[in-house]
């Protein structure tokens, strides 16, 4: 055992405390109120829906809340027919 | 055939959203299709665990209630592709989840995966009695500790008549995971030995994970110990857990104490003086 | 922009459950009873808790009428969960919370209520009204319930028609009511009655005392009673003209 890791710190703590500021921020913001985010993407789906039928099977959703900027992305595989006029 | 695995105890605060992370992954790694699913409602800890909290948006109660898709609320984890994750709801509102929908949702599961993980919330209600109803095994997380102890045993009794298997007269397989044991506290007869707890409960014993700070570490990054650290002992016997949970005969290492460089010196000096 | 469907009905469960309830049955003075109550609930301070009571109050219902509500109150101020009232006619109890609970009740007498080591005073005894004669001990009851494995914590075995055999432990937090006796054939942790329909002759036997409560007929023990001399040993628990008493097998 090497006597610089017996003085080194586990360092895993300072990690939890930025991942908890984080998610507590996004949290407490919500204030009982639904997800934005998710009522956001509601909505979007909403609106496609009423251009062509949407498969529910075939939509990924993917999110990641960050500090400053958060990405929401949303996946759908479109009908052919669809594709093929754009 | 795939296998619906309830993680409880009875008492809170134990162990078992750790255990389920760690041995879904430990599954997950041996190459098995695994989802771990958090049957809390209002509290959400197994994201926090897996290091999925920022990427959730639908959960368990959206689930059933319809709001969203079984895929679209699956996680997969970002380590290993076989890994995903099924998160609980932050609703207050306990009538939230139906057995009838967490049926529906637990046979989808079965459809998608080899083992579904049910980390269930501490207590005797209904999160936790919906977490074991459609299991096929039990793992039952105790700390060698008098009140945990007795909770388990409430907990084992519940299996053996609240679950669908034991309704319709089958057998629910039950296993005992003894978590935070203290070798040093259980050799000074201060702590309940491993054959104590097990004279008491009277369920086969899955595996032992002694008390380190390699879990705390685990569950500060936001990864399972069997991910993050598989050489450390508690990874060990989380892997050693899920090797018997998938069947194979593999002897239980009861953890002993283990002096390290400093603490002999010191030991020494303390026995001189 | 968005819109809700109406959900449809839930479907309604309706599920039938079984469970015994207590009679306690307030005698004159009341006064009297009620210190006496507390007394024995200071002993056994969790008896109650938890379970349906039924109050009878055939032995005070005709004296005390005006104090009726009043005792029911001190009744529910111990903590006691009334679910019925019997021996008193809707009458009595019009107007007052109790009024919908003096219903008849329809049940099986299981046994006679647990008081413990009540003497029975001759005032006692002239103030309740005729009661039909108390059957004779019958012969042995051939009947008898055999658990296959430990009796956990929260399971309630309760079998007044004979003997009961346990083969394992039973939990702290578990118990078992036998209408004869009661052989244990691993630790006993929970409570235990025994001989609640043989009149005092059933016995409680076990491989370990550890129990939390012991008790036979209408005599009962908890454990700060008999001290550390038998915990942990094989103890036989028997009632002995009129007294509890354990013995150590070993």
């Amino acid at each position: 055992m090497s006597l610089f890791s017996f003085f080194t710190r586990n360092r895993s703590a300072p990690v939890a405390r930025d991942r908890l500021q984080v998610l507590l921020a996004h949290e407490r913001a919500l204030d009982g109120r639904g997800d934005l985010v998710a009522l956001l993407q509601q909505e979007i789906l909403a609106v496609i829906a009423r251009h062509f039928p949407i498969d529910q099977e075939k939509v990924v959703v993917k999110l990641d809340r960050g500090q400053r900027v958060s990405t929401l992305e949303i996946d759908i595989e479109m009908p052919d027919e669809v594709s093929a006029r754009t | 055939m795939s296998k619906v695995v309830v993680v409880t105890s009875g008492k809170g605060g134990v162990g078992k959203t750790t255990s389920s992370a760690s041995i879904g992954a430990a599954l997950a790694k041996a190459g098995q299709n695994v989802v771990v699913v958090d049957f809390d409602v209002g509290l959400r800890n197994l994201d926090l665990v897996m290091g999925a909290e920022r990427r959730v948006v639908f959960d368990l109660v959206n689930v059933v209630q319809g709001d969203a898709k079984l895929p679209q609320a699956l996680i997969r984890d970002k380590r290993l592709e076989t890994l995903h994750l099924l998160p609980a709801s932050q609703t207050r509102d306990k009538d939230a989840l139906t057995e009838e929908g967490v049926e529906r949702v637990i046979e989808g599961l079965r459809e998608r995966f080899d083992w579904i993980v049910c980390d269930s919330p501490a207590g005797i209600e209904k999160g936790a009695t919906l977490a074991m109803r459609f299991a096929d095994v039990a793992v039952v997380v105790t700390n060698p500790e008098v009140s945990s102890v007795r909770d388990s045993d409430r907990i084992i009794g519940m299996l053996d008549s609240k679950t669908r298997r034991a309704e319709q007269g089958e057998k629910i397989e039950k296993q005992l995971l003894l978590t935070r044991y203290d070798p040093a506290r259980a050799a000074r007869g201060e702590m309940m030995k491993v054959d104590d707890v097990l004279e008491i409960l009277a369920i086969p014993l899955l595996g032992v994970v002694a008390e380190s700070p390699d879990v705390l570490t685990a569950s500060n990054l936001g990864c399972p110990v069997t991910l993050h650290d598989p050489a450390s002992p508690a990874a060990k016997a989380y892997t050693d857990a899920a090797r018997r949970l998938m069947g194979e005969a593999l002897a239980v290492r009861v953890p002993t104490e283990k002096r390290g460089f400093m603490e002999r010196l010191f030991g020494r000096k303390a026995a001189a003086a | 922009m968005l819109t809700t469907e109406t959900l449809p009905l839930p479907r309604l469960r309706v599920r039938g459950r079984s469970f015994m309830a207590l009679v306690v049955a307030p005698e004159l003075p009341l006064a009297g009873w009620m210190a006496a109550l507390d007394a024995q609930m200071r002993d056994v301070p969790g008896f109650f808790s938890n379970r349906p009571v039924v109050a009878d109050l055939s032995a005070v219902a005709a004296e005390a009428r005006d104090d009726l509500a009043m005792l029911l109150e001190g009744l529910e101020m111990r903590n006691f969960r009334l679910v019925g009232v019997e021996g008193a006619g809707e009458a009595l109890l019009a107007g007052t919370r109790w009024g919908r609970l003096a219903t008849e009740l329809h049940g099986r007498e299981i046994f006679d209520a647990m008081y413990g080591d009540r003497p029975q005073t001759p005032e006692s005894q002239a103030s309740r009204p005729k009661s039909p004669e108390p059957e004779p001990p019958g012969p042995a009851l051939a009947n008898s319930l055999l658990i296959d494995g430990p009796v956990r914590s929260g399971q309630s075995i309760v079998f007044p028609e004979g003997d009961v055999t346990v083969i394992g432990a039973v939990a702290s937090g578990a118990e078992v009511i036998a209408g004869g006796s009661l052989h244990v054939y691993g630790a006993l942790r929970g409570r235990a009655i025994a001989g609640v329909n043989t009149s005092g002759e059933g016995r409680i036997f076990c491989r370990r005392l550890e129990a939390e409560m012991v008790g036979v007929d209408r005599l009962y023990r908890t454990a700060d009673h008999w001290g550390a001399d038998l915990h942990g040993r094989p103890v036989q628990v028997r009632c002995d003209r009129g007294t509890l008493r354990l013995t150590a097998l070993d």
